[in-house]
């Protein structure tokens, strides 16, 4: 029974909290905190128990199998289902999105931008957290492509209401343009559905199908560019990646947190879980591509970080180099480069997550987010939020020994050996480059984070802070973080916790299509 | 004991997280965990050391064993007994079955990483592992209790010995891995603990720049490492050590790829052993505390280059061009650097650049003979521990690092004084002090190997030998003898950090004999403790070769002599000579203008116009792009509208929006040629689609 | 031409004959009312809708194919289903109306008497299975419109649409009369099987083929397809608002309910030539409609242009017809009709809030919409259903599953044209979304510029609540819905 209702408990829980919360009269608005909260923990628990029950129960499929599977007839019109089901590959971004938004919710406690409204965020929140789930749990394509699109409009509200000043903009650049991808996505999709044959939207029997060679040639690598430049845009990769900065810089925290920490994954795991398995010899075409941009990504993300005049936004460029070494590792098509990209995922949806926690708590106390404002010296007059940003900071850079190493780590390794198919087609060379220029590019990296270092937290601060009595790390700061804090280098030195559940079914899809 | 050596490491994560969480509230604010933490390392360090040396050595005593050849004849009568050892004379013996170094490899499956490969954490305990274990615990117990007095009343004090601790963790981790990864690890580690040391006074902008610089710099080396382990795996297919000897053992493996690995993690060494052109930011890792470094830029840290190469000695021995670019810069490095002493006045830059071209020695000396190479990273770790401390002590009693504001102090700091001069004696590689014996062993080295590089090697470092000598002459007579030309009362320095500078001076004056290269107490010392190979070590014996140990020992004489020449008449220490030399002067106090370059050429373009460039090209291209294709959209929208919307009806119902403010007649407008214009419309419309069926 | 046109089917007639009565009786009342009393009869007029629905209902269950005048009049699964329809839509039309017209205090009589005749010409349409039924369908629809465009008779805009609309429906009615006339001057006959059958022999003479295109250009006006669109914004903005709404959607449907006739049944045979041209038309339409609603200020004209645009996704599967390939024919067939079906559930909603709102700011301007999301909160999410079910893109709405029909439509048997007119879509998809998305923003963003509430009152926060449901129910479960476009396949259409 639980088997089969599990995900879908999951998964709609928060929904159902948002509807709970929308009921709550206005008088008693402050009490939605409550209620998100227990939502939030409740759903967290839940797939923790997917989670353990998966380690622990045996619950763990064979490779190519799903657990928890549910697949029942939808929409026989057109053939979608309702197919929900978990691996190895989904479960750790299924669980961290949840970790996130319940963290969310505790920082809900702390601070809510203005216009405050707890109601309207924490419904929007939880609404957007169902979308985020089911996104990494859809095995059809039309249901995977309605999570993914459900996401887009609490995000929006959340970016449009409660964001900074340019906040109208960012909001309506970051619906229309991933909007634009997606269209082309659902095209690809519904051309996959009828050149299938069979006429299905099913994510295995499709990769089954393309597998065996049915979607090669021409109409491969139309649909494969369809789906990508959807799953691209979300990644982002270079060069579709401009609504990135001002959708972080302008979302309320919370907002950014969930950005970077799972909304980016989507398109990786999009690429991971349907544009590569599906279409294997249009994405041997596409790697050498992808790679290239991925590399551009994180040698340029780097440049614009050290050219960043704000705080917030410096962070979220960050993001565009650290999903460049994602990318990189799917580009290798390789298992190793897949792993690396999961565990690549995952590591930057807790740390650069914690960066935003970090960023916001700073602008609630300095209400600047210009470094030139806050004027270094955070080390005297925050020293613990100091001392924690750049821990935080120095896991971002990817310091052996804490989160952000592995995933980098390996992707540089993946890249140096890609794929067979790549190799044969005379990419090595080329490979093995971009492997060099990533290496430089973990270099450029550290120095932009060390330049912030030295601009935000040291170095003598100006007077007024010193006298303006902000206060260090709240207590519910404390306890929104420390889980974050801890899995960064707890994961830095069990790299296995994540890879130990990727390898077997990242293992087994790549012999299956690309062996 | 060796199969715990791992609690070495580990006692110290243990230190460094308690000192962390509970040290501001210990009596001693954490010093006093640090201190007993480093001592059970250390006890645990001898232990393992006795260990894995003693059966180092038994196991060459049975090689012997197996090779002397009894030969019996008469003599009057009388039986003589001649033994004779084969291996005499250096051609590689015959190693009897089932006898071989020590080495313990202990390794547990970390985690997979797809493909079948997976990484592992494990302990590799062997000659060099136990060597380093040696040197680290024990500069380091030094340097802790040191800093208890150096630090006094900081206001970081706690803070400052949870790094020596992490640093101290990191650097045993990166010494007792069995596989390149946690080498890395370890590798990265010790890197970022240098940053935050050497920033520790951050309110400083100079020391956060010195900081930065010193993690950038050895980062860019860290590229190159990453890259070489990389190429290591995709070649042997493994990060294990031992695997990848095998593998080279084996033989198969593409020459120009192993070649490009090596050289790759070369420049990893290259950055954090600072080396030749890499070596700019140790002199401005001075700004760090001085307790940091001696540890950290002196004994240990810095010489983990020199550690990486040695322990895959091995393999850099298949390829011979990659020893020979090793030769080149370290011979570069140590008499190029060794100049710019020269012209230094702040003594703890004098000892910094003293550093470089000493750790130019040892990068050398590994290009022709492992053991010459980390003994002398043994003894020099010893010694210039010694100096720095003792720098430290002037420091702290003048409150200047400037030699200028010192002078005469050997009467108010006789402690400091004696091991001070030591210490300089030992660099100076005065016999028989440890470091002649070292020194002497690399010069050796290359001399035997001879060849081009050999040669160049032996020359150049014997003349660097005279320029170290002449300028740490030159630093005794400017700092102790003569006035003070200071301000205030110089006194000696608190017990703390008295004690350890002359625990640290029986080292730094014996340490040389356990591996004198000649037969009376012959090579059974350090070069068979420390072996790799028990094969390598008995096809490698040491030579001592005495017109070359005179030869060099004359030269640092003649350079004390010099020193003492030009410094002991006191006029010249107000207008040092070194400094009036014109050209020569102002290149070596320019450092060869490498700074300028790095900074000119490579840093500031990049930070001050690459990147704003970029972030232009983001907004102002990409972005703009993006914003074009919406604005355009609407403004195509506009156009349509204008134009081929309203034109159909009138000019009349202009105004997007509201019409309700045209003015005239309702029924004159509504009949003024509106409606021949929707006829119009529709006609033109019905020709169009005419013309479309004709195409159709 | 069979012999028994004479012959009577009562029951199969109900439904019109019913709401013909209505009309009459709405006409009479309304005399007798005292002035303030006059909006009752828009309750008399409801229930003749709900009489009518019920026959509908009768008819559906006894579910035989019923026939009178001859083949001239069906009764079928596809009939029924847009009677079903269009007594939803003349239902909420009038809910619309109660308050509106209670307020203006103008005809009401004549107007419902207006609204119900129309309506009636509307049930005839999908019956109709001969071109002048057809005809006269489309009559009965357009005048009584003319008329009630101008009710507002003290506005010039108001009277000014209605004139353009009399013009431009006048001339249309011309073209379209003569293309008919032409055909049937070939084919020797009206009934549209039999023409199609007739067409299917026939070589392919020019006239023939511009007779063809006449008529095709009549029911462009219908549906206001570039380039015939020229009347509907004037007209949408003139007319009082439930007539707007009543324009945008039943009349356009009507036109739709004979264009289906005429193209998949009648002219199916020379589908390879009006498909190009309906192609051209459909992306014409869309981009046009969707480039120009972005300039507008006026919410009204917005959803004018809207609706142009979206007559455009509704021609796409015109254009992919084939002579003889039934099977795609019907698939491309119900693509149309659940579109028809989505475009007019959220437009009647999103122009139930514009009424709603009309009272608070009768300049009618988008700005006037700032801040709604604190005003009336309930409405303000309504319209953002059904603004995002319009923009079609999300998920949970029913208007993407329509769009997904047409999309896939599309893509069944890719030719050039085929991923033209996709890609044609999604990128109209995209531009629409971002003025719908400015109205949103505006909605939800912006500080209100008006503070005092808004009372819609009963009927019209039923109507958007109800509509509202249905957008988002049919959004999650849309399998309701094909299924009920799958009731009337092209099959059960042909006789």
């Amino acid at each position: 029974m639980w088997e089969n209702a599990a995900l879908t408990i999951t998964v709609f829980l928060p929904l159902a909290g948002a509807g709970v919360i929308s009921l709550i009269p206005k008088a008693r608005e402050e009490q939605a905190r409550t209620v998100a909260l227990l939502v939030s923990v409740l759903a967290f628990a839940l797939s923790l128990a997917i989670l353990g029950s998966y380690y622990l129960g045996g619950n763990s499929p064979a490779p190519g199998e799903l657990s928890f599977e549910v697949n029942t007839e939808w929409i026989p019109a057109i053939g979608a289902n309702f197919h929900l089901g978990i691996d190895g590959i989904s479960l750790p971004l299924f669980v961290l999105s949840y970790l996130l938004t319940f963290l969310c919710a505790v920082y809900a406690f702390h601070h809510i931008e203005d216009p405050g409204k707890p109601k309207a965020f924490l419904a929007l929140m939880l609404m957007l957290q169902t979308g985020m789930a089911g996104t990494f749990i859809a095995f059809d394509l039309i249901l995977f492509f309605i999570f993914w699109e459900l996401v887009l409009v609490p995000m929006y509200f959340l970016i449009g209401i409660w964001g900074g000043e340019r906040r109208e903009y960012a909001a309506i650049k970051f619906f229309l343009y991933t909007l634009f991808g997606s269209v082309f996505m659902l095209v690809a999709f519904l051309a996959l559905y009828f050149r299938s044959g069979v006429g299905t939207f099913d994510i295995q029997e499709l990769t089954a199908l393309g597998a065996a060679g049915e979607f090669r040639g021409t109409f491969g690598l139309l649909a494969f560019g369809g789906i990508a430049l959807s799953f691209a845009i979300k990644a982002p990769m270079w060069p579709f990646h401009t609504w990135l900065p001002d959708a972080h810089t302008e979302a309320p925290t919370i907002g950014s947190v969930l950005l970077a920490g799972i909304l980016l994954k989507m398109g990786t795991y999009g690429f991971v879980r349907i544009a590569l398995p599906i279409l294997p010899e249009a994405a041997a075409a596409y790697a050498p591509i992808i790679a290239v941009l991925a590399v551009i990504a994180i040698l340029y993300g780097a440049l614009c970080c050290l050219a960043q005049t704000d705080l917030k936004r410096l962070i979220a460029f960050s993001s565009v180099g650290h999903m460049g070494f994602v990318m990189l590792g799917i580009a290798t098509l390789t298992p190793i480069g897949i792993n690396a990209a999961i565990f690549g995922m995952v590591a930057h949806g807790i740390i650069t997550g914690m960066l935003f926690f970090i960023v916001g708590s700073v602008k609630d106390r300095y209400h600047t987010r210009a470094i030139a404002e806050i004027g270094g010296g955070m080390n005297q007059v925050l020293p613990r939020m100091s001392g924690l940003m750049m821990f935080v900071g120095i896991a971002s850079l990817g310091l052996p020994g804490l989160a952000g190493f592995w995933g980098e780590m390996f992707a540089l390794l993946a890249a140096f050996n890609p794929a067979p198919v790549l190799q044969e087609a005379g990419y090595l060379p080329l490979y093995r480059t971009l492997m060099v220029l990533g290496a430089v590019g973990t270099l450029m990296t550290a120095g932009y984070f060390l330049y912030m270092f030295q601009r935000v937290n040291q170095g003598v601060a100006p007077q007024r802070w010193r006298d303006a009595g902000l206060g260090d790390v709240s207590v519910i700061e404390w306890g929104t973080w420390l889980p974050l804090l801890i899995l960064i280098p707890v994961l830095g030195f069990l790299p296995f916790l994540v890879t130990g559940i990727t390898d077997a079914p990242v293992t087994e899809l790549f012999n299956r299509v690309f062996g | 004991m060796s199969e715990f050596a791992w609690l070495i490491p580990a006692v110290m994560a243990l230190s460094a997280l308690t000192i962390l969480l509970f040290g501001k509230r210990m009596p001693r604010h954490g010093a006093e965990v640090g201190i007993l933490a480093l001592g059970v390392a250390f006890v645990l360090s001898v232990l393992v050391a006795v260990e894995v040396f003693s059966a180092n050595v038994a196991a060459v005593a049975e090689v012997e064993e197996a090779h002397s050849v009894q030969s019996v004849w008469e003599v009057g009568g009388r039986e003589v007994t001649l033994v004779v050892d084969a291996a005499e004379g250096g051609e590689a013996a015959e190693i009897p079955a089932g006898v071989h170094e020590f080495r313990l490899e202990q390794s547990t499956e970390l985690s997979p990483i797809g493909g079948g490969f997976s990484i592992e954490a494990g302990t590799r305990i062997d000659g060099l592992t136990a060597m380093m274990f040696l040197l680290v615990s024990f500069v380091s117990l030094m340097v802790h209790v040191y800093s208890t007095g150096y630090m006094h009343g900081d206001p970081r004090y706690t803070w400052y010995f949870t790094l020596l601790s992490v640093f101290t963790f990191s650097m045993l981790l990166l010494v007792i891995a069995n596989n390149l990864l946690m080498v890395v690890m370890g590798w990265e580690l010790v890197g970022v603990c240098s940053f935050l040391l050497i920033g520790f006074w951050w309110e400083e902008k100079a020391n956060s720049d010195a900081a930065i610089k010193a993690l950038l710099t050895t980062k860019l080396g860290d590229v190159g490492l990453m890259v070489g382990v990389v190429g290591l795996w995709s070649e042997f297919g493994t990060f294990n050590i031992t695997r990848i000897y095998e593998g080279v053992a084996a033989g198969d493996f593409d020459q120009g790829l192993l070649t490009f690995s090596l050289l790759a993690l070369f420049i990893g060494a290259v950055g954090k052993s600072a080396q030749f052109p890499l070596h700019t930011w140790l002199p401005d890792a001075m700004a760090g505390p001085t307790p940091v470094s001696a540890l950290i830029h002196a004994a240990t840290m810095v010489t983990a280059g020199v550690f990486l190469i040695a322990r895959l000695y091995p393999v850099y021995q298949a390829s011979p061009t990659t020893l020979t670019v090793i030769a080149i810069i370290g011979v570069i490095t140590l008499f190029a650097m060794g100049l710019l002493a020269l012209v230094q006045d702040d003594v703890k830059r004098v000892l910094a650049y003293s550093t470089i071209s000493q750790l130019g020695y040892m990068v050398a000396a590994l290009a022709f003979s492992y053991t010459a190479g980390i003994f002398h990273l043994f003894a020099h770790g010893f010694f210039k521990a010694l100096l720095f401390l003792g720098a430290g002590s002037l420091i702290h009693a003048v409150h200047s690092n400037n030699m200028s504001d010192m002078g005469g102090l050997r009467k108010p700091m006789p402690v400091t004084f004696a091991t001070f001069v030591i210490g300089s004696a030992a660099l100076a590689a005065i016999p028989p002090l440890a470091g002649f014996w070292s020194k002497d062993e690399v010069l050796a080295g290359a001399f035997g190997a001879g060849g081009y590089s050999g040669t160049l090697v032996t020359v150049l470092g014997g003349l660097g030998g005279m320029i170290t000598a002449f300028y740490m002459a030159r630093v005794l007579w400017l700092v102790f003898a003569g006035e003070f030309r200071g301000n205030g009362h110089p006194h000696e320095s608190p017990a703390a950090m008295k004690w350890p500078l002359v625990v640290l001076a029986v080292p730094a004056a014996l340490i040389g004999f356990v591996n004198l290269p000649f037969d009376f107490a012959h090579p059974r010392g350090f070069a068979a403790w420390t072996m790799f190979d028990l094969a390598y070590f008995e096809g490698h014996p040491v030579e001592f070769n005495l017109l070359l140990a005179l030869g060099t020992t004359l030269l640092a004489l003649l350079g004390i002599a010099a020193a003492t020449a030009i410094y002991r008449r006191r006029a010249a220490v107000a207008n040092d000579p070194m400094l009036r030399l014109g050209l020569f002067t102002q290149v070596l106090q320019n450092k060869y203008y490498l700074d300028q370059l790095y900074m000119g050429v490579i840093v500031r373009p990049l930070r001050d116009r690459v990147a704003p460039a970029a972030y232009w090209f983001n907004d102002h291209v990409l972005d703009r792009i993006v914003n074009l294709a919406g604005a355009g959209a609407v403004g195509l929208g506009r156009v349509t509208y204008r134009t081929v919307d309203q034109r159909g009806i009138d000019g009349v119902v202009n105004g997007i929006g509201s019409t309700a403010n045209y003015t005239g007649n309702l029924l004159k407008f509504a009949q003024s040629g509106n409606v021949q214009l929707y006829a119009g419309a529709l006609f033109v419309g019905v020709f169009v689609l005419g013309v479309l069926f004709a195409v159709a | 031409m069979p012999a028994d046109v004479m012959s009577f089917d009562w029951f199969a007639l109900a439904p019109e004959l019913t709401l013909l009565t209505t009309a009459l009786v709405v006409l009479l009342v309304e005399l007798f009312l005292a002035q303030r009393h006059k909006q009752f009869v828009n309750p008399i007029a409801a229930l003749g809708v709900l009489v009518s629905l019920g026959w509908v209902v009768a008819l559906a269950v006894d579910g035989t194919r019923r026939t009178s005048f001859g083949q001239m009049f069906v009764v079928d699964n596809y009939a029924l289903l847009f009677k079903v329809f269009f007594l939803g839509t003349a239902l909420f039309v009038l809910f619309l109306s109660y308050r509106y017209f209670a307020e203006i205090r103008t005809y009401q009589g004549e107007y419902y008497f207006l609204l119900l005749s129309a309506f009636t010409g509307m049930l005839l349409m999908p019956s109709a299975r001969d071109l002048v039924m057809i005809f006269l369908a489309l009559e009965l629809v357009s005048v009584p419109g003319f008329v009630m465009a101008g009710l507002r008779k003290f506005d010039l805009r108001s009277n000014e649409g209605a004139l353009k609309f009399f013009l431009i429906g006048v001339l249309s009615v011309a073209v379209l009369l003569f293309g008919l006339s032409v055909v049937y001057g070939f084919t020797g006959t009206t009934d549209l099987a039999g023409v199609g059958a007739a067409l299917a022999e026939s070589e392919r003479e020019p006239l023939l083929l511009g007779s063809i295109l006449f008529v095709i250009v009549g029911f462009g006006f219908k549906i206001s397809a570039v380039p015939f669109h020229f009347w509907a914004p004037d007209t949408y903005e003139g007319s009082p608002i439930p007539v707007t709404a009543f324009l945008s959607v039943a009349s356009k449907a009507a036109g739709f309910a004979g264009l289906l006739q005429v193209c998949f049944v009648a002219f199916e045979p020379v589908a390879d030539v009006y498909a190009p041209v309906l192609g051209v038309i459909a992306v014409l339409t869309m981009t046009l409609g969707n480039l120009t609603a972005l300039q507008q200020r006026n919410i009204v004209r917005l959803f004018a242009y809207s609706s142009v645009a979206h007559a455009g996704y509704m021609l796409v599967p015109f254009a992919l017809v084939r002579p003889g390939d039934v099977e795609l024919n019907s698939a491309f067939f119900s693509a149309v009709l659940v579109y028809l079906l989505a475009y007019s559930v959220m437009n009647i909603g999103a122009f139930a809030v514009v009424t709603a709102m009309a009272r608070q700011q009768p300049d009618r301007l988008i700005s006037g919409y700032a801040g709604l999301g604190q005003r009336a909160p309930g409405l303000a999410i309504g319209l953002s259903l059904f603004l995002l079910s319009l923009g079609g893109v999300l998920p949970i709405v029913v208007g993407f599953w329509a769009k997904l029909y047409v999309l896939q439509a599309t893509i069944i048997e890719p030719t050039a044209g085929a991923i033209a007119l996709a890609a044609a879509v999604v990128v109209n998809s995209v531009i629409g979304a971002f003025y719908y998305l400015r109205l949103l923003r505006i909605t939800w963003f912006d500080p209100p510029t008006l503070t005092d509430e808004i009372r819609p009152g009963f009927a019209l926060n039923v109507a958007v609540a109800f509509l509202a449901a249905v957008v988002l129910a049919v959004g999650v479960y849309p399998q309701a819905f094909a299924g009920f476009a799958e009731l009337s396949t092209l099959a059960t259409a042909t006789p």
